[in-house]
């Protein structure tokens, strides 16, 4: 029975990192919104063309 | 009649749907391709979604977006530090705001807005969330300015609105964090201590050793001490309320049984007793967190009614200088005295006195009354209220936390917090309970101590656990809960707590025409002219007349080429409108007011005397309203129809879709009336309508529905809304509504009914505190299963289209 004496801690470690993990995600916002990111994954996204000032003012209009 | 020109032939070839918003195309569309448009708004932000790659966003999107507004709004005020410091907050980089819009209606939405955003440079980061209606900007002062942010939304269709200020909302996300992460501490925390406490069960024949079996319990006494002092602290601090209050209540109970489960075991696990009980303790903690979360989400869709009231404060105002001038600061730079503009068709910023001249206010926010009210020069001008057809100039007499507006706000949010009247009566049963529960478990306690000392704090304890009344607690919030969710996914919101139960025993639905039955979008049908004028000078003439006019008619005349000038135009309420175009004075509006004749329905051009035009109007059917009126009937409904408008138009509109009783030239008091009376013959009436002249009807009826199409503020008088263009939704949400209270009927039925057989069992001893626990468990996990049913089915036989 001492392997208890290991696996017992060892759980109680994983426990604590599990707490910790999902304290930081909810406090970075990972759950405020569950519907949006659902959507992203839809599509990968070529890298956003630097947008020009000249488009700029054409929609201004 | 000299010439009746027919324009339905010569608009059908321009018929289409737009290509960002959804709006019916007429003859003035821009067609780009094979793409086309409503109007320039819609047609520059399709261009700049597609220039900017994001074109995904018309594939992936489910509703149609909001039209985008030609005329853009000045956000460059929300520069302003005053504003900033209000509404925004530091972050490492920059700043961060909360911004409302109401035009986010899908998950596809906030992915444009987040791209969009994110495309700007000097943007750290952007997040919106379809479900609020939020997003959340931060971004750097230094390289961007925040007023070119808004820009870019109000120019791609969600014009922003400030939110209630930062702090709020701050406050907010705090709060829902702290109870998420509770719940993940106790989820965690109970898996955890139950398979420690199951090791200490399966020890059946009592072979462990005494020194592993004290380690299992204090390791499970570890893991078990977070769950109860952290998560189960709303209870123990609700506790502690209800006694200072000197009343006994659920929260009592739970922590009560926590408590004693909790300290219990410490000394059993201290003098090594036989027993512990510290997964009692924590599936307790676990299970009831659960059953707050649910009733706190039913309680948190009602929150729209908020920001409806945060968007009708403007952020800004236009304050007069001593000069004559004009300047505009934030609404707390505004102080008593000073003299304010407010535009046509703009929200009052504070509570003041009118100066100068009359001018009509709608009040639909404050007073629920929704046609315009005249005020004279003197009189007094609410804050949330919107000017109508002419600015005003007003002296402000009261500002910020004194205005009607506010005290209405703070109202509102009393009314969010308060709970659902079924709720609150599940847990006056429930207080009761617990008061009957605690004396039997003192005298079970004393019976025991008698005869059986060493059983004694065993059968209570599991006389406590096994009686706890949370599949009671459960059993309506979560079907209500479930049921608000899926009749948000078929775009129906509930505004009010106990709309659902009302709407199941409704029997009678009261129908308005225009705008629920007919789409809200008038269409001319046919002109006749008479004397001199032809009919296109006639069609000109009227929509000058009816250019600016907020009139739903007006929408008719929107696309005619109106190359005149109309000066002085006033509109006549229930009558219609008048005004100088071309040195002449007309009349636009019912026949008598016109031309002097009797009134036919239609619309009449003239001087008041003489009749030049006789303009038809058409109203288009929502496409499945006969259908609708059908499934109404299904469910043994009957539907009446009642409308202002003539006799004829309305008797053919009803036979168009099947409706036999129908009321026409109705006043919304004959309306109310209608309602009243069937209400007094002991039916539930719902009324539904498009919330823009049916406020009184709708807030008289014992339940009520409006189409979003109307005024988003007048929807406040309503118990539902419709946010989904379908009138279908109407018959789904009464079945929805019948099958929830059914559904809470068998929940309660079986929380009490398991009571009655466990509670005598416990007593006697018969039960141990986890076998205890896990019945408690089992009845709670049944009682939400039967719940999450209403969701289900919903989502498989009912897709949206």
């Amino acid at each position: 029975m001492n392997i208890l004496l290991l696996l017992v801690p060892i759980s109680l470690v994983l426990l604590g990192i599990a707490i910790g993990s999902f304290v930081w995600a909810v406090r970075r916002g990972q759950f405020d919104d569950l519907d949006t990111p659902a959507i992203d994954i839809l599509r990968d996204e070529p890298l956003p063309a630097p947008r020009d000032d000249a488009t700029e003012t054409r929609d201004a209009d | 009649m000299d010439a009746a020109l027919p324009l339905r032939e010569t608009r059908t070839a321009e018929t289409g749907a737009c290509h960002h918003c959804g709006e019916t195309l007429t003859s003035d569309a821009i067609r780009d391709g094979n793409r086309a448009f409503c109007c320039n708004g819609c047609a520059a932000a399709s261009t700049w979604i597609r220039e900017a790659a994001l074109g995904d966003y018309y594939a992936l999107r489910t509703s149609p977006a909001g039209r985008v507004q030609a005329d853009a709004a000045d956000f460059g005020a929300w520069d302003r530090d005053v504003v900033l410091a209000e509404h925004s907050r530091l972050v490492p980089g920059g700043r961060e705001i909360t911004v409302l819009t109401d035009a986010m209606r899908c998950a596809a939405c906030a992915w444009l807005i987040d791209r969009a955003l994110r495309r700007q440079a000097g943007v750290l980061d952007a997040g919106a969330n379809a479900v609020t209606g939020r997003i959340v900007v931060s971004w750097d002062p230094q390289r961007v300015a925040l007023s070119t942010l808004m820009q870019r939304l109000s120019a791609l269709g969600y014009r922003p609105w400030l939110a209630t200020g930062e702090a709020r909302e701050q406050a907010q996300r705090r709060e829902r964090r702290r109870w998420l992460v509770r719940l993940g501490v106790a989820g965690l925390g109970a898996i955890q201590a139950m398979m420690f406490a199951e090791a200490l069960y399966l020890d059946t024949a009592q072979q462990m050793p005494v020194a592993t079996r004290d380690f299992f319990r204090w390791i499970t006494f570890m893991v078990c001490t977070p769950v109860v002092f952290y998560s189960g602290w709303p209870f123990l601090e609700g506790m502690w309320r209800e006694l200072r209050g000197r009343r006994v209540g659920m929260d009592t109970l739970i922590a009560g049984s926590t408590l004693l489960a909790y300290f219990a075991s410490l000394v059993e696990t201290l003098r090594g007793g036989t027993h512990v009980w510290y997964d009692a303790a924590v599936m307790f903690v676990l299970l009831l967190l659960v059953a707050r979360m649910f009733e706190q989400r039913a309680r948190g869709i009602a929150s729209a009614q908020v920001d409806a009231l945060a968007r009708a404060r403007p952020a800004l105002a236009l304050r007069e200088r001593d000069d004559g001038s004009a300047e505009q600061v934030p609404l707390n730079e505004i102080v008593v005295g000073d003299i304010l503009r407010v535009a046509a068709g703009e929200a009052v910023p504070a509570d003041g006195v009118l100066l100068d001249h009359a001018a009509s206010f709608d009040e639909a926010l404050i007073t629920g009354e929704s046609t315009p009210v005249r005020r004279d020069a003197g009189d007094a001008a609410l804050a949330g209220s919107v000017c109508r057809e002419q600015s005003a100039r007003l002296r402000v007499v009261r500002t910020g936390a004194d205005t009607r507006l506010s005290q209405l706000t703070r109202l509102v949010e009393q009314a969010q917090s308060a709970r659902p009247r079924l709720a609150r009566a599940a847990e006056r049963v429930a207080g009761g309970f617990v008061v009957a529960l605690l004396l039997c478990a003192v005298a079970t306690f004393a019976w025991w101590h008698v005869h059986e000392p060493a059983r004694a704090l065993e059968v209570t304890l599991a006389l406590l656990v096994v009686s706890c009344p949370c599949a009671l607690s459960l059993a309506i919030p979560t079907a209500l809960t479930t049921a608000h969710g899926a009749l948000a996914r078929i775009g129906v919101l509930g505004v009010r707590e106990d709309a659902l139960s009302t709407l199941a025993r409704v029997d009678r639905v009261v129908l308005d025409k225009t705008g629920t039955l007919s789409n809200g979008r008038p269409e001319l049908d046919s002109v006749a002219t008479f004397g001199h004028l032809d009919a296109t000078a006639a069609l000109s003439i009227a929509a000058a007349l009816e250019r600016g006019s907020a009139h739903p008619l007006a929408q008719a005349f929107a696309h005619v080429d109106a190359d005149r000038e109309a000066r002085g135009v006033q509109a006549i309420a229930g009558r219609g409108i008048e005004g100088d175009v071309d040195g002449m004075h007309w009349r636009l509006g019912r026949a008598d007011f016109a031309a002097a004749h009797t009134d036919d329905g239609a619309l009449w051009l003239g001087d008041g005397t003489r009749a030049f035009a006789r303009i038809t109007i058409r109203e288009t059917m929502r496409e499945d309203a006969r259908e609708a009126v059908a499934a109404l009937r299904g469910v043994g409904v009957s539907v009446e129809l009642c409308s202002g408008d003539a006799g004829d138009a309305v008797a053919s509109f009803a036979r168009q879709v099947g409706i036999d009783e129908f009321h026409a030239r109705r006043s919304p008091e004959d309306k109310l009336a209608r309602v009243r009376a069937a209400q007094a013959r002991g039916e539930v009436v719902a009324m539904v309508g498009d919330g823009l002249n049916d406020a009184p009807v709708l807030a008289g009826a014992d339940v009520s529905l409006a189409m979003a199409e109307g005024a988003a503020l007048a929807q406040r008088a309503a118990d539902l809304v419709v946010t989904s263009p379908s009138l279908l939704r109407v018959p789904q949400a009464i079945v929805l509504a019948r099958r929830t209270q059914s559904i809470i009927r068998q929940n309660l039925a079986w929380a009490l009914g398991y009571n009655v057989l466990a509670i005598p069992l416990a007593a006697t001893g018969h039960v141990t505190p986890w076998i205890a626990a896990l019945g408690m468990a089992a009845s709670s996990l049944l009682v939400t299963l039967n719940a999450l049913r209403l969701g289900r089915r919903e989502r498989t036989s009912r897709r949206p289209a």
